[in-house]
């Protein structure tokens, strides 16, 4: 028996593609090779014996080959799903992307649709998950006035959404200044008036700014919390409905569940 | 009447807020909207929950009434002209701001704008237009607008408002002209109708101007709107492939169920009208189109005597030959001390309106009738089962179907496969025959379906199709319910409403 491969790879999608890039060239057969995504949190790697463990470079040039390759090999619905996917929380999600992958190459665009196939209805739970966490924070996020104008939210999204939910909101409001800021990733979409999204690092980020509220700011604070308490209605009160429909966790940073 | 000078916006918006709670449709769908550059907002088709309030329902839109100062005296009604309570009125301006600054912050997807009827229906309608203009004119708000329509009002003021909003309704109130009679003595079906008419109309003529007029003026619309012309001309413009095959396929029973339906509705309303034509006022420079998302309407459930089978007949109705995009249901809350209002002891009707609401998914979406599922012998749903079980016991013959030769609405028949499951399956049995383990795997629950459905020919069990035994085994399972309707209290307040003996001798109105 081989010794196992297993490719280590960062928390991104660039690093995933490398890794897969990498495994596939080696050619030491897929069921050999394992693409692994290192946890963020510092916790040591149970490691597994007999395995070769490879740490992954990001490389850009090979992880664009590996997007165009899935694009033009397999389909744009296809690179979409890899992308939610590597964008997802799943600690399995390097894995389950390769052995798509592998599939997906050999099948063609109809991969799409082979749900019989376990990867295949992995990669697409992956998306769906994101998809619906996306679909959650268009909602439940909450934008608060700086003095200098400029709105900024804050949100701590269990997948990494900003860069799926930033053209939502930059086409919304494209005559906005505003700052979408993960507390969990440290990282940031920032819009200015009249140009388009970028992404970035954002370490450095003065998030007390957040928690400074203007004068004005407070009387629209005061008057959504009024709405939202009267248009309850009595008869029909259902906390666990309402608990189902808006989960504890995104609560903490939306305006009418603060105190 | 109570009227407080220099109230605030504060006390306004609480006063107002709560007296448009009992407004159901808060939803925002209907119409995809890119943003534009001087604008504020943009709309998304399918529509965003922003938050949830106590009682569980989504909130979507601002959902305020322009004002409560109300001279029409509706029985059910919290802000009737005979209540003591405190009346406000925003002015346009504080709608504006109010609508403009929870949109920026992302609190809401627009504004609903309902009213009570302040000096006489067109000056009501004329404040709500005028807002709606403001809005959009004058602060470039491009997001959801959802605005009442008023009976009454005259057609100019309706079509300028409609040339603003992305959705108008107008509230049916209750399902048949005689409660209306009895409980909201200043309305009057057709004043309801009338605005309901002009707004599908207007609509119509924006998406195929020549064919429509055509076949109106052939056969006036009240026999002709014929229902396949409506269907036909709305799944062309937005409904996906699926949905406008679903459309033909379930007309081609309905036309036997039109006389009934004429009846429950009460559309002597002949021949093609030019009132209800577009084109008595300017359009706005920005053209959004006409009612873009299409209409909705509401009507109380248990305040009036009606039996479930004229409810959804009625509904039935409103879809086909008024082309509403959705009916929405309101159990009746008893807000106000008055002898011709039920006293229902169990509270609001909760679960009877589930069973409606499931109801009404079957017809828009399964392609379901409103006579399969209930009869003038049966008028009322099992309470414990929900309505497409309850069809599928009645129909056993067409059972078991076989998952990988049945067509999709025969599998959206099978209690348990529901649309997404159904597509699913469409989608994966082209790649690989299926067998129950793929379905499970793919997310389809099998609890109930496995009792209607075959794999290659083999039940998942060996189980004998008989109602009896098929009925205990539907019912024994644990259906999920909404929270707060599960259990067996609910089934007690339920059995209590269902009944109709019960309910005839508790009901006493006049």
């Amino acid at each position: 028996m081989l010794t196992k491969r297993i490719y280590v790879c960062e928390n991104s999608i660039e690093c995933i593609f490398t890794g897969i890039y990498d495994a596939w060239a080696s050619n030491y057969g897929h069921d050999n090779n394992r693409i692994q995504v290192e946890e963020s949190n510092n916790e040591p790697e149970t490691m597994e014996l007999f395995s070769e463990y490879i740490h992954v470079k990001t490389d850009n040039e090979k992880a664009i080959k590996v997007a165009n390759s899935i694009r033009t090999k397999i389909s744009e619905e296809a690179f979409q799903m890899v992308c939610s996917a590597a964008w997802s929380c799943s600690s399995k999600k390097g894995d389950i992307i390769y052995r798509f992958l592998i599939l997906g190459f050999s099948m063609g665009s109809k991969v799409v649709n082979h749900m019989g196939d376990q990867n295949v209805m992995m990669i697409f739970e992956l998306q769906r998950n994101v998809t619906y966490e996306v679909h959650h924070f268009l909602g439940f996020l909450r934008f608060i006035e700086s003095d200098s104008n400029i709105l900024l939210a804050k949100i701590k999204p269990q997948n990494d959404v900003l860069r799926l939910i930033a053209p939502h909101f930059s086409d919304r409001l494209s005559n906005e200044n505003f700052i979408i800021y993960d507390e969990k990733r440290k990282s940031a979409i920032v819009h200015r008036s009249g140009y388009s999204w970028i992404y970035t690092l954002a370490d450095h980020l003065d998030i007390n700014k957040f928690e400074e509220y203007s004068e004005k700011e407070q009387e629209f604070t005061s008057l959504w919390q009024t709405f939202f308490d009267t248009i309850a209605i009595e008869e029909r009160r259902n906390y666990k409905l309402q608990r189902n429909n808006a989960p504890l966790r995104f609560r903490n940073n939306m305006t009418e569940f603060k105190n | 009447m109570i009227i407080e000078e220099n109230m605030s916006v504060q006390k306004k918006l609480e006063i107002l807020s709560d007296a448009a709670k009992y407004d159901v449709a808060c939803t925002s769908s209907g119409v995809d909207r890119k943003g534009t550059s001087g604008g504020l907002g943009n709309t998304v088709a399918a529509g965003i929950c922003h938050t949830f309030s106590a009682d569980g329902r989504c909130i979507s839109l601002l959902k305020i009434l322009f004002t409560n100062e109300c001279i029409f005296d509706c029985k059910y009604c919290l802000n009737r002209s005979s209540n003591d309570v405190v009346r406000a009125s925003f002015t346009p301006e504080e709608v504006c701001v109010l609508t403009m600054e929870f949109y920026r912050r992302n609190y809401i997807e627009g504004l609903f704008l309902s009213s009570g009827v302040i000096k006489n229906p067109n000056f009501t309608m004329e404040l709500l237009c005028e807002t709606l203009r403001m809005l959009r004119e004058v602060h470039h708000f491009n997001g959801y607008i959802h605005c009442k329509a008023v009976p009454g009002a005259s057609s100019d003021i309706i079509e300028m408002t409609g040339w603003y909003a992305d959705r108008m309704s107008v509230n049916l109130e209750l399902p048949t002209a005689e409660g209306l009679k009895t409980l909201a003595p200043h309305k009057t079906r057709k004043n309801i109708l009338k605005p309901m008419k002009q707004i599908q109309i207007g609509r119509n003529e924006l998406i195929k101007p020549s064919t429509f007029i055509e076949t109106n003026r052939m056969s006036g619309y009240a026999q002709s709107i014929s229902v396949f012309d409506m269907n036909s001309i709305e799944s062309e413009q937005d409904q996906p492939q699926i949905l406008r095959e679903e459309a033909n396929f379930s007309l081609s029973k309905s036309k036997s169920e039109l006389s009934i339906r004429d009846k429950i509705l009460d559309t002597n309303m002949t021949g093609y009208d030019s009132e209800y034509s577009l084109g008595k006022v300017r359009r706005p420079s920005i053209n959004r189109g006409f009612v873009p998302a299409g209409q909705s309407t509401q009507m109380i459930i248990g305040a009036t005597p009606e039996n479930d089978y004229q409810i959804l007949s009625v509904t039935e109705a409103l879809y086909q030959k008024f082309d509403l995009k959705r009916v929405f249901f309101s159990a009746f809350i008893r807000v106000n001390e008055d002898t011709s209002l039920p006293v229902l002891p169990g509270g609001p009707p909760l679960l009877r309106e589930h069973r409606l609401y499931q109801a009404d998914w079957l017809l828009r979406f399964y392609g379901f009738q409103a006579a399969e599922l209930l009869s003038e012998e049966r008028p009322n749903f099992n309470v414990l089962l929900d309505p497409k079980c309850n069809w599928a016991l009645g129909h056993l013959e067409n059972f078991p179907i076989e998952v990988n030769k049945a067509d999709y609405y025969a599998l959206l028949r099978v209690p348990g496969i529901g649309v997404r499951s159904a597509e699913r399956i469409v989608k994966a049995r082209r790649t690989a025959k299926l067998r129950f383990e793929d379905l499970k795997k793919m997310g389809v629950v099998l609890k109930r379906a496995i009792y209607f459905i075959t794999c290659s020919g083999q039940m998942m069990h060996p189980v004998k199709l008989e109602e009896n035994y098929l009925t205990n085994q539907l019912v024994g399972m644990k259906e999920r319910l909404p929270f707060g309707l599960s259990g067996d209290i609910s089934y007690q307040q339920l059995s209590l409403f269902d009944d109709l003996k019960f309910m005839n001798q508790n009901i006493n109105i006049n």
